[in-house]
């Protein structure tokens, strides 16, 4: 019953302070501020991913009523023939998002890094240029984003340590410790029951702010969890800085040396691990200039095409038994002409090749990054909101992992089909179509 | 007043508590320094190798015709600025390799931190993080800490009962504060100077007295504000927290709020939009691979007209090398147009930012740091216009061989091979010259002086009406 007065008896204490107002109010600004921001880029993602469908399915259409109306032989481009799978399929026009999450309002994460749309074609690969990141501001970006999960991040826990910060050590530096333990017999469940207030407080004011960010983009609770697993991890970060805090408080004795205890653990979790963990690790392992995928690109990619073009075919069969018998053997014309548009397979093979090893850098940089998250709390949370929000790294990737699966995808279809002489109708275009955008889960 | 500060300089070494916290910070700060050594030697040995490589590559090349080196193209990578171990600024977010070919210019890429998984939002442990974040909060814990015991011993009534002049009292102890702080800047320009020694020039010199005055007034200015309001306010616990509120509102709040708001205020096209709008400005001019284009049949008729020929096959040069430098200076005026107007955002942008200087001091600080580092993005964006003016060159090298250079015999066509590719110029980027940056970050230094001498008046004025007795 005492614990539960004083618990009540706290709102007053707050209430009273204009400080402590001002702080809360300053942090609602702030994670308003970060829930708009985040809604924009979700908002402004998908208007662009939106554009870009509209553009090609009109494009389609074009071609769709080319093949209709038999028009063949585009007026300007004599040397088209869209009756082939090569033109056929240069002219799906297939592109691949990477479709924002509407749990994107609470953690802009690492989209800003990240190019979203990507046209597939043979050549493509998913460290091309043309994959290059929106066009933002080094330097905001490099300041940060104030999202949601930046104002939960850094400025709940000096929130919290504004709110928490003279509990107790007020009391002890006026004298009166000796009669409110007197009052209420045990002098730690009164500490709990004062900072019980603030961490609840702290934690409604997050369900709210959640809660009015799902209103923006319309995170669906069914369909992604997101809203839930946001409440819980943002419950937990409270709880971690909360329980830091009253150990602080717990043992203190003045409200300067409290403060600069806080401060301190609030600098050492927030800035010098995290900053630590990042000089570390780009002392083992500096920014690749991916020289590797840069050789594939320029002197290997000539060293292909410098072979002769029946060691290519055979290089081809290897990788496509289903060519070995192929009617184009026949007309060396047309052989000649299937081995050097299907040499795009063998190109692939070596970016492929060229990649893994910078792939398999950054995943040791992740292995790494992930094996400090017990000393490093703060960026685990981080990736985790990143994760919820689908902004995480690991987003990307599968993103990336998909542009190569559907690049291999048209590959695949071009060369099965072009070695087969296919030709091809208004129907097989349509096919094509839903066959080069399928991803395999 | 020096025996003020002799008197606080004193009592700091006698107390061991703080005296740990220096020693603690001062090895902290060399730390920082030594691991920056470390990852620029890292990172620069990487960035040779890469370089030594391509450029092996280029002078290797096969014999090819001219316009197959244009598509063949080569790649430049971002060198590591020397002053990265005390401000690393935009490097780990802008990208690091740039693709160099024709008929397109690039757009720069593979950064550092679309590597790997997201990790530390202030950056790498750099001396700019101690700098800026850290130690103006050990500052504040001072100048309170330097007033407040005055205050609770009853010592500052005994001494301006004294005869003490209040207003000679506060600037000494502000002055004694911001003294501390400069000491640690010290140590860290030293340790860095230590590490660098042989690489460090005259330019890397002034660059890096800036940075120390830069720091020394912020600190001055952090200093006297706290000074002010533990000697004017009664309660001095209420002085440390406003002055810690006043830090994260400085420090964490209104930079990202700030910075957010300029890239509203000032849009940037998105890349959907930039893309199209290149591509439909780019439609309008001369395309050299398209046999059909008019206006490639109208430069036809000017060059047959300057040569007094019938034919393109009587021409004495390569119509095709002058058509695709006539493709490519159009397509200059394009990229000058779009990219030159997405520099003009940024311009405004960064503009903008640095009047945030008007009302957060920190705002100047950080632009200072990282653009006197040479890490900020108008140093980025210099690089940027470098490579690019140096793909110009190489692209009309390659043209003008094609156009005017001369088959060889037995050849079907001109062919350029390693002689040629050799005599082309590495790229080597020249990094900005100190005195060309006065006019960017004039403003960011008149607001830090104008933060000053705001905080000196503030002492004096403000003490002059505190009663204290």
């Amino acid at each position: 019953m005492k614990n539960m007065t004083t618990f009540l008896y706290e709102w007053k204490h707050f209430v009273r302070s204009p400080f402590k107002m001002l702080a809360l109010l300053l942090f609602i600004v702030a994670s308003v501020y970060g829930l708009h921001k985040g809604a924009h880029v979700f908002q402004k993602q998908r208007a662009e991913v939106e554009k870009m469908e509209q553009k090609v399915e009109e494009e389609r259409q074009i071609y769709l009523s080319a093949y209709q109306e038999g028009l063949f032989v585009p007026e300007d481009r004599p040397w088209v023939d869209m009756r082939t799978p090569l033109w056929a399929i240069e002219y799906a026009w297939v592109y691949h998002y990477k479709v924002p999450s509407p749990a994107m309002v609470y953690s802009i994460g690492q989209s800003e890094q990240y190019g979203f749309i990507k046209k597939i074609t043979r050549w493509a690969s998913p460290y091309d240029t043309d994959l290059a990141e929106e066009i933002a501001n080094p330097e905001r970006l490099q300041t940060g984003t104030l999202d949601f999960s930046f104002a939960l991040l850094f400025l709940s826990p000096l929130l919290l340590l504004v709110l928490v910060y003279n509990i107790q050590s007020m009391e002890t530096e006026q004298g009166f410790m000796p009669l409110i333990e007197v009052q209420n017999g045990s002098k730690r469940s009164w500490l709990v029951s004062r900072m019980m207030f603030y961490v609840l407080l702290l934690c409604l004011v997050n369900v709210l702010l959640i809660s009015y960010g799902a209103t923006l983009t319309g995170v669906e609770i069914a369909s992604s969890l997101a809203l839930g697993q946001v409440i819980l991890y943002s419950f937990a970060y409270v709880a971690f800085w909360s329980l830091l805090y009253f150990l602080i408080l717990q043992g203190g004795k003045s409200i300067s040396e409290n403060t600069l205890k806080m401060v301190g653990m609030y600098l050492i979790f927030a800035f010098i691990i995290p900053a630590t963990v990042s000089q570390y690790l780009s002392i083992r392992r500096p920014a690749s200039l991916m020289t590797a995928f840069l050789d594939a690109k320029l002197d290997k990619r000539w060293d292909i095409w410098d072979q002769p073009p029946y060691d290519r075919q055979a290089q081809l069969v290897e990788l496509f038994p289903e060519i070995a018998d192929s009617p184009l053997l026949r007309d060396t014309t047309k052989l000649d002409r299937a081995i050097r548009e299907s040499t795009s397979a063998l190109e692939n093979q070596l970016q492929k090749a060229s990649i893994r090893p910078v792939e398999e850098e950054n995943e040791a940089k992740n292995t790494f990054i992930k094996r400090t998250f017990w000393f490093n709390p703060v960026s685990f949370f981080q990736n985790r909101f990143n994760s919820v929000a689908q902004t995480h790294y690991d987003d990307y990737q599968n993103y990336r992992d998909e542009i190569q699966q559907l690049v291999d995808v048209q590959i695949q279809v071009l060369i099965l089909d072009m070695w087969a002489d296919k030709k091809v109708d208004e129907e097989q275009y349509v096919k094509y179509y839903e066959i080069l955008r399928k991803l395999e889960k | 007043m020096w025996q003020i500060i002799r008197n606080e300089w004193q009592s700091w070494m006698r107390n061991r508590t703080l005296l740990g916290i220096s020693i603690g910070f001062v090895a902290i700060l060399c730390l920082t320094i030594y691991l920056g050594y470390l990852q620029t030697e890292a990172q620069s040995e990487r960035y040779q190798s890469a370089r030594q490589h391509l450029r092996h590559q280029w002078e290797n090349n096969r014999e090819m015709h001219p316009h197959g080196a244009v598509h063949y193209g080569t790649y430049v990578f971002k060198p590591i600025n020397l002053l990265s171990s005390l401000d690393e600024g935009v490097s780990s977010i802008t990208g690091n390799v740039l693709r160099i070919e024709g008929h397109v210019q690039n757009e720069i890429i593979y950064s550092e931190a679309s590597q790997m998984q997201a990790n530390s939002k202030f950056g790498k442990l750099k001396s700019s993080l101690l700098l800026q974040y850290i130690i103006p909060l050990l500052l504040i814990f001072l100048a309170y800490q330097s007033i407040n015991s005055e205050k609770q011993s009853g010592r500052l009534k005994l001494l301006l009962l004294q005869g003490a002049n209040p207003i000679q009292l506060v600037l000494a102890k502000t002055f004694a504060v911001t003294s501390y702080g400069m000491g640690l800047l010290a140590l860290t320009i030293l340790s860095y100077a230590l590490f660098h020694l042989s690489q460090i020039s005259a330019e890397i010199w002034g660059r890096t007295i800036l940075f120390f005055c830069s720091y020394s007034l912020y600190y001055f200015i952090i200093a006297g504000f706290t000074v002010f309001l533990s000697f004017r306010l009664k309660n001095t616990s209420l002085a440390l927290t406003s002055m810690l509120g006043l830090w994260i509102i400085w420090t964490i709040f209104s930079p990202h709020i700030l910075m957010s708001s300029v890239e509203q205020w000032h849009q940037l096209p998105t890349r959907e939009a930039f893309k199209k709008a290149m591509k439909e400005d780019r439609a309008k001019g001369i395309d050299g691979h398209n046999p059909r284009d008019e206006r490639r049949k109208e430069l036809e008729e000017q060059i047959l007209a300057k040569y007094e020929v019938d034919s393109l096959s009587e021409l004495p040069i390569d119509f095709g090398g002058i058509l695709m430098q006539a493709d490519e200076e159009y397509g200059n005026e394009v990229w000058d147009k779009h990219f030159g107007y997405i520099r003009e955002v940024l311009g405004e942008q960064k503009q903008s930012y640095q009047l945030g200087g008007i009302l957060n001091p920190f705002i100047s600080l950080q632009n200072l740091s990282m653009g006197l580092a040479g890490n900020d993005n108008w140093h980025h964006q210099a690089f940027l216009v470098q490579a690019e003016t140096y793909r110009r060159n190489l692209i009309k090298t390659l043209n003008d061989e094609h156009a005017y250079g001369t088959i060889k015999e037995g050849d079907d066509y001109i062919k350029v091979g390693p002689e040629f590719f050799q005599s082309i110029e590495p790229f080597r980027y020249q990094p900005v010259p100190f005195s060309a940056t006065f006019p960017i970050y004039g403003l960011n230094l008149t607001l830090l002086i104008m933060w000053s001498l705001l905080a000196g008046l503030l002492l004096i004025l403000g003490t002059k009406n505190t009663q204290i007795l």
